[in-house]
């Protein structure tokens, strides 16, 4: 156990209702029973079917601490496999992506193949007996996805995917079934953003409606985007938020959009017209007419997955004071005439050099700075308690700034905290 | 072979070109591009990247060219406010021609002081392509395309002119 050695954190005193307590975001051992009891006993978003389509196609990523390669079997199934020689630890293998047919560490040329199997060690006569079959690759023991989305877990117990997603299933359907045939395509290459910010900045951040008008200041006051109702007249703003449970928070901007494709920039016409035919022939005019309206879902799936409209994005923690933003446009097979319009908004909106991300993490970054100040620890998240209501579907709901989405994510992060 | 004038020319160009960005001269920048003017950065060292196909840092036509300048000069672009300072090494220049226009490959390494969270000073390298063009007797950029060396890891706000 990671917090064998120090005192016990007291959650429930630093996570409370409406406030919560600066050394969640600084406090380096928080920060290891986060990556114990977040990342490995919960379930993680790993990567998509689509970016590994054929047998040995692989991705490298991190849950939590730990490296993991992404796997297409032969059998076609997906395997996610830690990514570090059973010998002497070593990273196997260093490549983002690939095809591989094994995997050979460097150090001693024991090989693997792409089922974690262990072929053969160089000079076995240095054994008296060596079982080949005890020394295969450690993999993450639950994997489950939901319509492409690969999720892992490094317990072997647990909630079922399912149970974890919840009623959250709907909000990536609500993205998926925008594509005529129902699957999205991560095939554009991921870029990396660099936040000096602990990790938890970033779902919140993701999920906070009411730093539009002011952090990105600068983009309202240059370009007209999808964004432009949620700036001015308290009021007059329809967007929502709403609490998934477990930790799911989404900003629904669509109550607030006029016309169909806002979310798109605003296309009409010959751009449009064969993908609004395909939807039509398979949903009918009225269903395709409101996938069109509502567009892509915004929803940070707890705790790194991030579908932020028409770009998926991952969490990737480093350190209690450092993560990462990566992300890549969310391509709709059966539409290639909106792709190229995709790759472009992806750019434009996240990313380092984007014209919005760059915002959001510097004053992450200066949030970083000033949770270090310890005469006032506290932080505030009582806004919207006021005007919250429950739906009939059992989630709350409220005005697009209300706090309702960050209540509930550390709602449950305490419960995931203080968890048996 | 560029005459030994177009060569001092592109060289002097590159060198201004730096200039401008490093000391957030924006409209001056900007009026250095040609109307159909590509800026790109892309996400990867990769020589066979598509920018059509995979996605970069920048992929800027000249009307994003323009919105990104546009954003810098409202003074509310806070991951540049205040601009970070900085001072880029060009060299290595290798000038040729090709279709009319002047091409110069040049290496550069940027000190940038990123003033605007943790004061950190942040080092960028890279390799630069300027494809250069005579409008109205004066030079102008149609294209410039920087690779990073690191273009593929996490970067830090790339929101200045790089």
């Amino acid at each position: 156990m990671s917090l064998a050695s120090g005192p016990t954190i007291d959650y429930k005193t630093l996570v409370q209702d409406d406030r919560i307590h600066a050394s969640l975001y600084t406090d380096p051992r928080i920060f290891d029973d986060e990556m114990e009891r977040i990342f490995r006993r919960g379930w993680v978003f790993v990567g998509h079917d689509s970016e590994i389509p054929g047998a040995g196609d692989f991705v490298t990523r991190r849950i939590g601490a730990e490296p993991v390669i992404m796997v297409r079997g032969a059998d076609g199934g997906v395997a996610v496999l830690v990514n570090r020689c059973m010998h002497r630890g070593t990273m196997l293998c260093l490549a983002d992506r690939g095809r591989a047919r094994t995997f050979t560490c460097p150090y001693h040329g024991w090989t693997y193949d792409i089922s974690g199997a262990l072929l053969g060690v160089p000079y076995p006569g240095g054994y008296a007996s060596f079982d080949k079959s005890t020394h295969g690759l450690a993999a993450a023991p639950r994997v489950a996805s939901y319509r492409g989305f690969v999720f892992a877990s490094l317990s072997p117990v647990g909630i079922s995917l399912a149970e974890h997603l919840g009623l959250a299933t709907q909000l990536i359907d609500r993205s998926c079934d925008l594509s005529p045939v129902g699957e999205i395509e991560l095939s554009a290459g991921w870029v990396k953003h660099r936040c000096a910010a602990n990790w938890k900045a970033l779902p919140e951040n993701d999920s906070d409606g009411y730093h539009l008008g002011f952090v990105h200041r600068a983009l309202f006051m240059t370009v007209r985007t999808q964004y432009q109702r949620v700036v001015g007249d308290e009021q007059a703003i329809r967007a929502v938020v709403r609490d998934w449970g477990n930790g799911h928070m989404e900003i629904d901007w669509s109550p607030g959009y006029q016309g169909p494709f806002e979310w798109l920039g605003g296309v009409s016409g010959a751009a449009v017209a064969d993908f609004v035919a395909a939807l039509e022939r398979r949903d009918g005019p009225e269903l395709a007419r409101r996938r069109v309206l509502e567009g892509p879902a915004h929803v940070l799936i707890f705790p790194n997955l991030f579908l932020g409209e028409t770009n998926i994005a991952i969490v990737e923690p480093l350190s209690v004071e450092e993560c990462v933003h990566w992300h890549t446009p969310m391509f709709l097979k059966g539409a290639a005439e909106l792709n190229g319009r995709l790759l472009r908004m992806a750019e434009a909106g996240m990313g380092p050099a984007s014209f919005l991300m760059p915002e959001d993490l510097m004053v992450a970054a200066r949030n970083q700075l000033g949770l270090h100040a310890r005469t006032a620890p506290w932080l505030e998240l009582g806004r919207g308690l006021n005007r919250e209501r429950v739906d009939a579907d059992g989630r709350t709901v409220s005005h697009v700034t209300d706090e309702t989405t960050n209540r509930a994510l550390w709602r449950h992060y305490r419960a995931v905290m203080t968890e048996a | 072979m560029l005459s030994d004038a177009d060569h001092r020319a592109v060289v002097e160009f590159i060198y201004r070109e730096a200039r401008l960005a490093d000391e957030a001269r924006y409209a001056e920048w900007l009026a250095l591009w040609t109307d159909d003017g590509v800026y790109w950065v892309p996400a990867t060292t990769d020589p066979r990247a598509d920018p059509d196909r995979h996605l970069s840092h920048i992929y800027d036509n000249r009307g994003r060219i323009e919105t990104r300048v546009k954003l810098l000069m409202t003074g509310h672009r806070y991951s540049q406010e205040p601009a970070s300072l900085m001072r880029r090494l060009v060299s290595n220049i290798e000038t040729s021609s090709d279709d009319g226009e002047l091409v110069a490959e040049s290496n550069f390494a940027l000190a940038e002081l990123a003033i605007q969270a943790r004061r950190e000073l942040h080092w960028w390298a890279g390799r630069t392509t300027h494809r250069l063009r005579r409008v109205g007797g004066e030079l102008k950029m149609c294209r410039k395309k920087v690779v990073l060396v690191n273009a593929a890891e996490p970067l830090p706000n790339l929101s200045f002119l790089i």
